[in-house]
């Protein structure tokens, strides 16, 4: 076990991220955004995506970033990886941190790489106490590097270990109680990988817990036909689906008022497409929190109009 | 049981290399193999790699048509697999990869199209930089002009090529459908390239570009005079042109000029 340093406090700043939707911002928006001031209460951007020392993207996202609170969120890490931790990754991570100042952070369970070579992919973990110490170790090192705490978001996945010892949320449970970093559930991986391996997507949720969780992703995926069965994959390039808005429901229901997202990572669409998802997001929220009496937690972040 | 390490390295050969080398691993099997599970992984790698590599070289999967880059791409991460997290750098290594394996072949300008390409991003991606404070040249005694430092903006780069380039580039940005390119045009062709709100591009001589090389490396004002006198010098002795004219180096309107455009922003 890594040793435990509480970087929560860090981590949640005065002015925490607000409980309300956001969306996924991409370099083919910034000039909408920019232009348009679209009612949305806050952006994620990918960390990598502005690692340069200048020009036109960074200039965009400091732009947005006065306008907007912003998340942060990484793909090259490799923090499931048996490697050690690239050092020179970390420190660019951190130096977006400190341009950008994001009110959240996050990066992957998974793995892309080893011994230096990358598939730059979000690849799967077996899930064995040895994967929960690499990854723990891993991520309580960037935690202690950034001076704060991230979070940690699963991954969709097309295979399954046989030597995994446990189930995938009861992995993503340990790594987050030994490594001390937040959650972030996203809902259409749980259910893309709740239909591959045949798992019910309600027990995934049910064995997190709430406390941990700081986000929730909202995204769509594809379906491929293999030796005679269906396959879900992660896209991430579609509508959300029926399925996932039930999943969203019955998130809210478990976790509260949640900064949500809504992401889209290929073939993307108008933003006005993005702002139509955020806005029937917001609705369900407004709806299901309603529901459960946490009206009050809706109406006292800042930005866009949840309640709309 | 396999480690960690072990699962990893089989896993990741699989992916890059070949799904079907992926039999040992410990990969529960229905009626979906573990190959064609791998296979979705190692599609994603390539998608991913091959996205990033077109992104940066744009041109030259125009040039080249977009079925024959997605081999190339393929073949080239074979060799050159990404190191990184960020896939950015991973393009990198792509001109020499180019020009070695079209050498003297009908695609022999493309390695240097590409250099071309990522020299463009790079000065696309570098950090912006204030213009010059000529207040602050008027500061300095006329002596101590021979020891000035002058800095070059981050985001200039210095190309060379024996093709014309900058005119394929440009041919092949455009919408409209490039027009012929004679690829003796610019037997050579010396380009600075600056992106400075905007993206431009200056012809160079042999001399301007000595110039710059040498502020690039730090010489002081003097020495980078005399690298670009002595290449200005080279130059007119193999176009076979002896008039003294051809052969001065003009510091007075090169600094002038560079300053201009931005290519020089400071000194000390």
């Amino acid at each position: 076990m890594p040793a435990q340093v509480s970087h929560q406090a860090a981590g949640q700043t005065a002015n925490p991220m607000p409980a309300q939707v956001g969306i996924g911002l991409r370099a083919q928006h910034h000039v909408d955004v920019l232009n348009g001031a679209p009612r949305i209460a806050w952006f994620e951007a990918h960390t990598e995506n502005y690692f340069a020392d200048g020009g036109a993207h960074v200039r965009a996202l400091s732009a947005i970033r006065e306008r907007y609170p912003l998340s942060l969120h990484g793909v090259g890490l490799s923090l499931g990886s048996t490697d050690p931790i690239d050092l020179a990754h970390l420190k660019l991570v951190r130096r977006a941190l400190e341009r950008f100042e994001p009110k959240l952070v996050s990066e992957h369970l998974s793995w892309s790489s080893v011994e230096g070579r990358f598939a730059n992919d979000l690849l799967p973990l077996p899930y064995t106490e040895e994967a929960v110490r690499t990854v723990s170790e891993h991520v309580a090192q960037a935690q202690d590097f950034f001076g704060r705490q991230i979070l940690i978001e699963n991954v969709s996945s097309y295979l399954e270990f046989s030597c995994s010892r446990m189930r995938e949320w009861e992995f993503l449970a340990a790594v987050a109680a030994d490594s001390g970093c937040g959650i972030l559930l996203d809902l259409n991986n749980i259910y893309v990988a709740a239909c591959n391996h045949g798992f019910d997507p309600l027990h995934y949720l049910r064995g997190i817990d709430p406390k941990r969780v700081k986000e929730l992703h909202l995204a769509g995926h594809s379906r491929v036909h293999l030796g005679g069965r269906e396959l879900l994959i992660d896209t991430h390039g579609a509508p959300v689906c029926a399925a996932v808005w039930d999943l969203y429901r019955a998130a809210l229901g478990l976790f509260g008022a949640c900064p949500t997202l809504i992401e889209w990572d290929t073939d993307i669409p108008a933003l006005e497409v993005l702002l139509t998802e955020a806005d029937k997001a917001r609705a369900i929220a407004a709806q299901s929190l309603t529901a459960r009496g946490n009206t009050a937690q809706l109406i006292t972040g800042s930005g866009g109009d949840i309640a709309a | 049981m396999t480690s960690l390490r072990e699962l990893q390295r089989d896993f990741l050969r699989a992916v890059l290399e070949d799904p079907a080398s992926g039999a040992a691993l410990p990969v529960k099997s229905d009626c979906i193999a573990a190959a064609q599970r791998l296979q979705v992984y190692a599609r994603n790698a390539r998608g991913n790699f091959s996205s990033a590599l077109e992104s940066s070289y744009p041109v030259v999967r125009r040039l080249v048509g977009a079925a024959y880059f997605e081999q190339c791409a393929r073949d080239f991460q074979r060799e050159h697999p990404s190191r990184s997290g960020d896939l950015q750098p991973a393009g990198a290594p792509f001109p020499a990869y180019l020009h070695a394996l079209h050498r003297g072949g009908e695609y022999r300008y493309l390695g240097d199209v590409a250099r071309f390409e990522w020299l463009v991003q790079e000065a696309l991606l570098a950090a912006d930089h204030a213009p010059f404070d000529l207040h602050k040249l008027a500061a300095v005694p006329p002596g101590d002009y021979d020891r000035i430092e002058f800095h070059l903006n981050p985001a200039l780069r210095l190309f060379e090529s024996r093709y014309p380039c900058l005119a394929i580039w440009q041919a092949n940005t455009a919408a409209e459908e490039p027009p012929v390119i004679d690829l003796d045009s610019a037997p050579h062709e010396r380009i600075a390239i600056i992106h400075h709100g905007e993206l431009r591009f200056h012809v160079l001589s042999a001399g301007e570009h000595a110039f710059l090389a040498a502020l690039a490396l730090r010489m002081p004002f003097a020495d980078a005079v005399e690298a670009a006198t002595a290449a200005a010098a080279t130059a007119a002795t193999a176009a076979g042109d002896f008039d003294a004219g051809a052969v001065d180096f003009d510091a007075g309107a090169a600094l002038r000029r560079f300053v201009a455009a931005a290519a020089i922003v400071d000194f000390h």
